[in-house]
């Protein structure tokens, strides 16, 4: 149990442990076997190890529901919202910035310069930007564009979307909790059953 | 008559070296205006001469599909240039599979007449053309496998939208069916029946090529399920893009849309259960005995800090954070006591100087409870080898008979080698 020391400790502390974010802790994690003995060790802290149905992300969930756990579900749930509309947005201005059509995805290489530069040039993205920097969630005060894009990075390296692998360089690397994110939506989706679709026209293609 | 025969071919053989070379020498003569019919739609015939086109027209290299329209390239060259050029947007995968083997059939027939007539020029020529189409086969098949991996290890590089990568996988898995298919039509029962006794004929049609066959037929495979992992990753990019984008916008239509409380529900989705951070914290414990000698270790491993003692100037209690007017006032306590302590300095003598008196024969204006209190702060705050040459008494009481609170009345301070 010695050499999983580290990573409980990080996932007692609530990270989201994938190949990006950690990849030798995360491969570690595929084993049954590691992935048991972990969860042993958790049972008297009631937790267990969870992941999402890619099984791309590992992080710790309640192993019995008490009403404790439940309130505080409840309350996380409520933030996660709270963020939700940002960190949509947030990702289809990447996509643009970027010129994909794709959404980012967990390895990704972001650097704010230059999506910064993109922006600049852009009115559309511009706005984009000032409306998502202003919002309660990413919380930039500031009026310039850089600064903006700044904030909204450093905000999303906190919450565990991104990680920054030099201190002092503005590189930043998408993690799996993005695939957490996007899993948290179309479940939002399918309870709700909201009129939202993924599905490709491709069905009609082949019909055709 | 025989003799006569064989000079015929050899003359029909360098007749058509000699076309081929000329007509090879047209390829490069108009390498510009054919690159630029590559690239569009047509031949662009402003810069070839009425002769020039004739030519390119004879050799098949241009054809005009019909008498009004343009110059165009014949299929086969664009396949050639597309091949050299490894241009998976017009390269084409053509194994032709079953026409090939109608050749072979032929050949092989061709092969045997001239070999039981004793025919061994003509023999020899068979076997090389013979050679030639297996080869031929062999590199339309290994041609088909490199332009599929080409486009598989590029994920499609070639064409940007997700939606065309998604099509062109498609056209690539279409494609592998179709040589699969035509490696199927390979049938070595056939070939075994055909060849016969014949050991040369063994050697090249069974043994070289079913090691090749049975060597593409693996490649195909490989890269035919690689390609169907790449097509769900595709339509797995779609799905969140499409997701993500299908959400928002419909967060944008209904502001207050909010979701239910699936915490609250008798089965918690596991995706919302995630658990409170939780931090494993631990702080020295001396209840251990082998602990302890460790610790004791650590404890004389602590670097001592390098920035020197700090000066009075600076001492801690009086340095509260406070607004500039504050602070000033603060400093100009400060300088007093500094003067108070100054003073005792210049005054050895037992048994020193009472900070209250001082404070009351100057014209200072503080209060006696914040002079004393800097007084004291002020002593503190000393370094320890000049906390030494003072001694500081304080005059104090019991705050009552119950209450073991100590009142500070006074405090004299002297020197302390003058006591």
């Amino acid at each position: 149990m010695i050499e999983h020391g580290p990573l409980l400790e990080r996932l007692l502390a609530g990270e989201f442990v994938c190949a990006v974010s950690d990849e030798r802790a995360f491969r570690r994690l595929e084993d049954d076997e590691v992935r048991e003995q972990i969860d042993t060790y958790l049972r008297p802290l009631n937790r267990r190890l969870a992941t999402n149905a890619e099984g791309s992300v590992y992080f710790l969930a309640w192993r019995q529901l008490n009403d404790e756990a439940r309130e505080q579900l409840s309350r996380q749930l409520g933030e996660v919202l709270h963020s939700l509309m940002p960190m949509l947005e947030w990702l289809q201005l990447m996509q643009e910035a970027l010129g994909h059509d794709a959404l980012v995805a967990p390895g990704d290489v972001l650097k704010p310069a230059e999506l910064s530069a993109r922006c600049e040039d852009n009115q559309s993205l511009r706005e984009q930007l000032e409306r998502l920097a202003g919002d309660s969630f990413f919380g930039s005060q500031s009026e310039q564009l850089d600064a903006q894009m700044k904030q909204v990075f450093k905000r999303l390296r906190e919450h565990g979307y991104l990680l920054q692998p030099h201190a002092d360089r503005q590189v930043y690397l998408v993690t799996g909790k993005i695939d957490y994110l996007v899993d948290l939506v179309r479940l939002i989706r399918d309870e709700e059953n909201l009129p939202v679709d993924d599905e490709s026209p491709q069905t009609q293609e082949s019909l055709l | 008559m025989k003799e006569f025969a064989v000079s015929d071919e050899h003359e029909l053989e360098s007749r058509l070296i000699g076309t081929g070379v000329e007509r090879l020498a047209l390829l490069g003569k108009h390498a510009d205006v054919l690159m630029q019919g590559y690239s569009r739609d047509e031949v662009p015939l402003e810069a070839l001469s009425d002769s020039a086109l004739r030519r390119l027209l004879a050799a098949r290299i241009v054809w005009r599909p019909d008498d009004q329209g343009g110059v165009k390239l014949a299929p086969r060259v664009r396949e050639l240039i597309a091949e050299m050029l490894a241009d998976e947007t017009r390269r084409q995968v053509n194994a032709d599979v079953g026409e090939t083997l109608e050749l072979v059939r032929t050949l092989v027939q061709s092969y045997r007449e001239a070999q039981s007539q004793g025919e061994y020029w003509r023999q020899e020529q068979q076997l090389l053309r013979l050679r030639q189409a297996v080869d031929d086969l062999n590199g339309r098949f290994a041609d088909a496998i490199d332009s599929l991996w080409q486009r598989l290890n590029s994920d499609f590089g070639f064409v940007s939208r997700l939606t065309d990568k998604i099509r062109e996988n498609e056209r690539a898995q279409k494609q592998i069916v179709r040589l699969l298919d035509g490696l199927q039509l390979i049938d070595f029962d056939e070939l075994i029946e055909l060849v016969g006794g014949d050991g040369t004929l063994r050697k090249l049609l069974i043994s070289q090529l079913q090691r090749q066959i049975s060597q593409h037929y693996t490649s195909l495979r490989e890269v035919q399920s690689r390609l169907t992992e790449l097509m769900a990753r595709f339509r797995q990019q779609q799905s969140r893009s499409r997701l993500i984008s299908g959400m928002a916008a419909f967060l944008r239509e209904h502001p207050n849309f909010v979701p239910g409380n699936y915490a609250r529900r008798s089965d918690v989705p596991d995706l919302i259960n995630q658990a409170v951070p939780l931090i494993a914290a631990a702080a020295p414990a001396l209840d251990h005995e082998p602990d302890i000698r460790v610790l004791t270790d650590l404890v004389h491993q602590l670097p001592t800090p390098l920035h020197k003692p700090q000066t009075v100037a600076a001492a801690r209690p009086a340095e509260a954070e406070e607004q500039s007017l504050v602070a000033a006032r603060q400093q100009a306590l400060k300088q007093d006591v500094e003067s108070f302590y100054l003073t005792v300095i210049d005054h050895p003598d037992p048994p020193g100087i009472s900070a209250l008196a001082y404070l009351q024969e100057s014209d200072m204006e503080w209060g006696e409870e914040i002079w004393l209190f800097q007084v004291i702060a002020e002593y503190q705050g000393l370094p320890r080898n000049e906390q030494k040459a003072f001694e500081l008494h304080q005059l104090e009481s019991r705050a009552s008979r119950f209450n073991d609170l100590r009142l500070i009345h006074d405090v004299t301070l002297q020197l302390a080698n003058s006591a």
